[in-house]
């Protein structure tokens, strides 16, 4: 498993279009991705589950990807995060 | 002349066209547009030559006004085209006429327009095949069958193609578009996304229009040939016309009456009397009997107010929008109607009544009869049996409170009760689309737009997934589905719901509104619990949500639907 925190600073934390962008990013990969916020988790590749966690600009988050592939999908994933998020 | 300018068609039970038909009846229930409507379609174990009227109500009733308007003023600048000598010859009737004809003369475009909306296509490209079909290259339909126009063919591969216009149309116009959405959305779901912006516009507008002209242009203009030997045949004896006053609304329904100057222009070279007048005098006059029968009857407001100037319209001699905005949508009055002019025309054809000219009928026809007493008799008969059967036949079909109930009950007692309260009323169990996995209704009452005319990227674009957009006329949300709730923004403005066949539902109510951090928005439900469909979810206030100076369009979205094949919006 591999993983790694990232601070969010879209201004509208990750909901609606960030979350979206970042769900179609997930589901590109096999391996399965998590987001962390404090003691609530989810699958990166549910939006709604996604706004549920409430992630705000300046939230920091743990992101944790396991299975097939889990290293290039975790260093593309923080690249993603970085890019967008 | 009347009907002349205002054709409209539709063509029924031609076995031709059957296939196409069928498919055109499955699409019908999707255009449940109000809570009649919606009951309608619930009810959809309807015949479907009633869902087949229905979906032509559907694309005509929005545009009742254009044509309402383009009736009146028609009927009137005619009678006083008539009425008045020397007026037919002054500047101010030509223009009045150019104006007045308008709605009816580009009437192809309006429905077309009318159309792609209902079935969900794009309205722009819905509008270039109304375009086409009345395209200034073409011959314009009303100048067929006079002397000096001949009609040119393309010769595109084994098609011979009638360069002629589809002016004053509106079934083909229906049908060509119906194909059109068709086109479209499969294009849609198999052109690569990179390619889909021009490949998908380009080959949707040239295979409809390839299809129109080839397959329904040569249907119609059969059609025409028929029914215009037939009613020749038919005018010789009162049976005959007996029979004619009862088909001819048809013929007016199809579109093909404006052949009749044909008929009546020759009995006026050969025995100076046009006897055909009184026939059509006779059907026209019994549909303005039937819809003010239904004007004075209905008590839903909407009815009322389309029924009644279309009613007085009719009495002018232009019956379209009497027949297609309430007459054949409700049918029975479009029967009561059918007898109605059969009784006037036989009396017609039995009195030997006829008009020294052709042009105008109903009212307006006095301008030109020559027994007016006789004629005001013919009026009253058709008129008044149509009137009469009308209001005995046609029983307006109530809303029931408890129909809610049914489909969308609720286990929070008291949300939506079974005593058909006014809460009831409010959701509205309207499938708006559908997958596999479940169909959804919509969580809010308003119009409703497909996603991609969300007017915001973020939702028009895809990206969170497709669904609809509500433009709300109450500030609550209702479950569309049973489910359990995944999520609660802490914003409150959004809620997730978990649905059968692993379903991820969003609503999000207004764009922006996590700007507005949670005030104007008041959860009904708690992430983790359990609800069903009609169940209130959320209260919101839209003053607050317009003040804030954001759209409160309500999106629903399923996040998933690409995890869905067979994902389609039911709009």
């Amino acid at each position: 498993m591999k993983e790694f925190n990232y601070t969010v600073t879209d201004p509208v934390g990750i909901h609606a279009r960030p979350a979206g962008l970042l769900v179609k990013e997930a589901k590109k990969y096999e391996c399965a991705i998590m987001i962390f916020k404090g003691e609530k988790s989810c699958k990166a590749t549910s939006l709604t589950k996604l706004m549920g966690l409430g992630i705000k600009q300046g939230d920091e988050i743990r992101v944790t990807v396991e299975g097939n592939g889990e290293d290039e999908c975790a260093a593309a994933m923080e690249t993603f995060f970085k890019g967008n998020l | 002349m009347f009907e002349n300018n205002g054709q409209l068609q539709l063509i029924i039970g031609t076995g031709t066209v059957n296939k196409v038909y069928d498919e055109f009846l499955s699409v019908t229930g999707m255009s449940a547009a109000t809570k009649d409507d919606v009951k309608a379609a619930a009810a959809a174990k309807q015949p479907l030559w009633k869902r087949m009227l229905k979906a032509l109500g559907d694309v005509f009733v929005p545009i009742l006004p254009a044509i309402v308007a383009s009736g009146l003023m028609m009927g009137l600048i005619e009678a006083l085209g008539k009425a008045i000598p020397g007026f037919a010859g002054t500047d101010w009737y030509g223009f009045l006429d150019m104006i007045a004809n308008t709605a009816f003369a580009y009437l192809p475009v309006i429905v077309a327009v009318s159309a792609a909306r209902v079935f969900g296509g794009n309205i722009f490209l819905g509008a270039v095949i109304g375009l086409s079909m009345i395209h200034s290259s073409l011959l314009n339909a009303w100048a067929v069958g006079s002397a000096d126009a001949s009609i040119n063919y393309w010769h595109l591969f084994f098609f011979n193609v009638r360069q002629v216009g589809y002016q004053g149309h509106v079934v083909p116009v229906v049908i060509a578009v119906w194909l059109m959405c068709i086109i479209e959305k499969w294009l849609h779901k198999h052109v690569p996304e990179m390619i889909d912006l021009f490949v998908t516009p380009l080959c949707t507008v040239l295979a409809t229009t390839f299809l129109t002209f080839t397959i329904i242009g040569p249907i119609f203009a059969q059609l025409e040939t028929w029914v215009l030997a037939g009613a020749q045949v038919l005018v010789q004896n009162p049976i005959g016309a007996c029979i004619m006053g009862a088909i001819y609304p048809w013929t007016v329904v199809m579109g093909l009456h404006h052949m009749y100057n044909i008929i009546e222009a020759g009995m006026l070279a050969s025995v100076g009397l046009n006897t055909w007048m009184p026939i059509a005098s006779a059907a026209n006059f019994a549909q303005f009997g039937a819809c003010l029968a239904v004007g004075i009857k209905a008590r839903n407001h909407k009815t009322k107010v389309v029924a009644l100037p279309s009613s007085l319209s009719a009495a002018l001699g232009i019956t379209e929008p009497a027949i297609f905005g309430i007459n054949m949508r409700f049918f029975k009055p479009f029967i009561a109607g059918m007898i109605g002019g059969a009784a006037g025309a036989l009396f017609g054809a039995v009195t030997g009544i006829g008009a020294k000219a052709y042009g105008v009928t109903g009212i307006p026809g006095y301008l030109t009869i020559d027994k007016p007493v006789q004629y005001t008799i013919l009026l009253a008969i058709s008129g008044g049996i149509a009137f009469v059967l009308s209001t005995i036949l046609w029983k307006e079909e109530t809303e029931e409170d408890g129909e809610n109930g049914e489909d969308g009950k609720t286990a929070e007692s008291g949300v939506i009760g079974a005593d058909g309260n006014e809460t009831a009323g409010d959701f509205i169990n309207n499938v708006v689309f559908r997958s596999s996995a479940g169909e959804l209704v919509q969580p809010v009452a308003g119009k409703v737009i497909p996603y991609t005319e969300i007017r915001d990227e973020t939702f028009n674009s895809g990206v969170m997934g497709k669904g609809v957009g509500i433009e709300p006329e109450e500030g609550i949300v209702y479950a569309p589905m049973d489910g359990e709730i995944s999520s609660v923004a802490d914003s409150k403005h959004a809620i997730g719901i978990d649905g059968a066949g692993d379903m991820e539902l969003l609503i999000h109510v207004g764009v922006d509104t996590v700007e507005m951090n949670g005030d104007g928005f008041t959860p009904l439900v708690a992430e983790g619990d359990k609800v069903t469909k009609g169940q209130k979810l959320l209260k919101f206030d839209r003053e607050k949500i317009r003040a804030a100076g954001h759209p409160e369009t309500v999106v629903m979205l399923l996040t998933n639907s690409d995890d869905y094949e067979d994902f389609e919006l039911k709009l």
